[in-house]
């Protein structure tokens, strides 16, 4: 059983210094590589009277957790300024972003349009599956081997993902293993 | 001895030197990484004062004193004014684990009177021991993965 979110979610969290207890800014939105198989960083808004865009990231290696509650950095000089950030965080490719993707099996069957993306709750930010709207209407939520090819238009997912649609993140949270099991994934 | 913040709150400040009463305790300020009391912060706001641990003789059940007057200062540095303002009073404080999940609302702290350091956390109807805490400031504490609820 493995504890999820949506990226949604996370947008608007706290960023707190596990050190200080302080909060430090707050989500502004993820950036995401679909080549990783995660957040590869977030961008941030300041936090209290001076909300609005923040300049700094945070790096995906400088995250210490990502809760249901806050993102969790170890101090405030985890917070980075774009010039000393990885160029994918600093400057994230736009066509990466997989939502509204179709999803499509290695059989060529489409199970629908990528509309979120699922995380790792405590993790410093694996994604582990999507939700999608479904191609035959609804929501519903898929898990996602730890690489896959991306093109930015589509994304293609092994056969057996069909037989793992969820209807919910708590469906997910359960299927995640048995999904990673059955595809010899760690 | 064991006490506690909650106990302690507006118990009278006196001087050892002088017998005279200079005020009452506001409430502590700790330093989450030695889990210790470092200050009592006295009065609040502008005129707040800070008396470091140290400077006590002795923080007893009825008054708290204090060596002389000359320990009690104006707050000196950017934490010492959040204390002042009661930005950093642990009691109160959400409790966030390092995974970043809420645990509940920080009720109590307790401390061994003699030493001033810091024993349990209570949040809520559980006992945390104190050496789970990583850290605290004006938004939350911050305690170690063990104390995560299990899923």
């Amino acid at each position: 059983m493995r504890l999820l979110m949506t990226a949604s979610q996370i947008r608007g969290l706290p960023v707190v210094t596990v050190q200080g207890g302080e909060d430090v800014a707050e989500v502004r939105d993820v950036i995401y590589s679909p080549e990783a198989g995660r957040l590869v960083g977030v961008t941030l808004n300041k936090r209290g009277f001076l909300a609005g865009r923040s300049r700094e990231v945070l790096p995906a290696e400088a995250i210490h957790a990502v809760g249901q509650h806050a993102v969790m950095v170890l101090d405030e000089s985890s917070l980075a300024a774009p010039e000393d950030a990885p160029d994918d965080v600093a400057h994230p490719a736009m066509e990466r972003n997989v939502l509204g993707d179709d999803v499509l099996t290695e059989g060529g069957a489409s199970l629908g349009k990528v509309a979120d993306l699922v995380l790792l709750v405590g993790s410093s930010g694996e994604v582990v599956g999507y939700q999608i709207d479904k191609a035959g209407g609804g929501r519903g939520y898929i898990p996602l081997p730890a690489q896959l090819s991306v093109s930015g238009v589509a994304l293609v997912v092994p056969n057996i993902t069909e037989e793992f649609v969820q209807d919910d993140l708590v469906g997910l949270g359960a299927a995640v293993d048995e999904f990673r099991a059955r595809l010899g994934l760690p | 001895m064991s006490e506690s913040f909650q106990r302690s709150a507006g118990r009278k400040v006196m001087s050892r030197s002088s017998a005279k009463e200079l005020g009452a305790v506001s409430h502590l300020l700790v330093d989450a990484q030695q889990r210790q009391i470092a200050a009592v912060v006295i009065g609040r706001g502008k005129k707040a004062q800070l008396v470091e641990w140290a400077q006590l003789s002795g923080f007893g059940p009825d008054a708290v004193m204090v060596v002389d007057e000359g320990a009690l200062q104006p707050p000196a540095d950017d934490r010492e004014r959040a204390a002042a303002e009661g930005r950093l009073e642990l009691v109160g404080k959400r409790a966030l684990s390092e995974r970043g999940n809420e645990l509940g609302k920080l009720d109590d702290v307790t401390f061994d009177a003699d030493t001033g350091a810091l024993e349990d956390l209570l949040i809520g109807d559980r006992r945390v021991h104190a050496g789970s805490l990583l850290g605290s400031g004006s938004y939350a504490a911050v305690l170690d993965e063990s104390q995560e609820p299990s899923p």
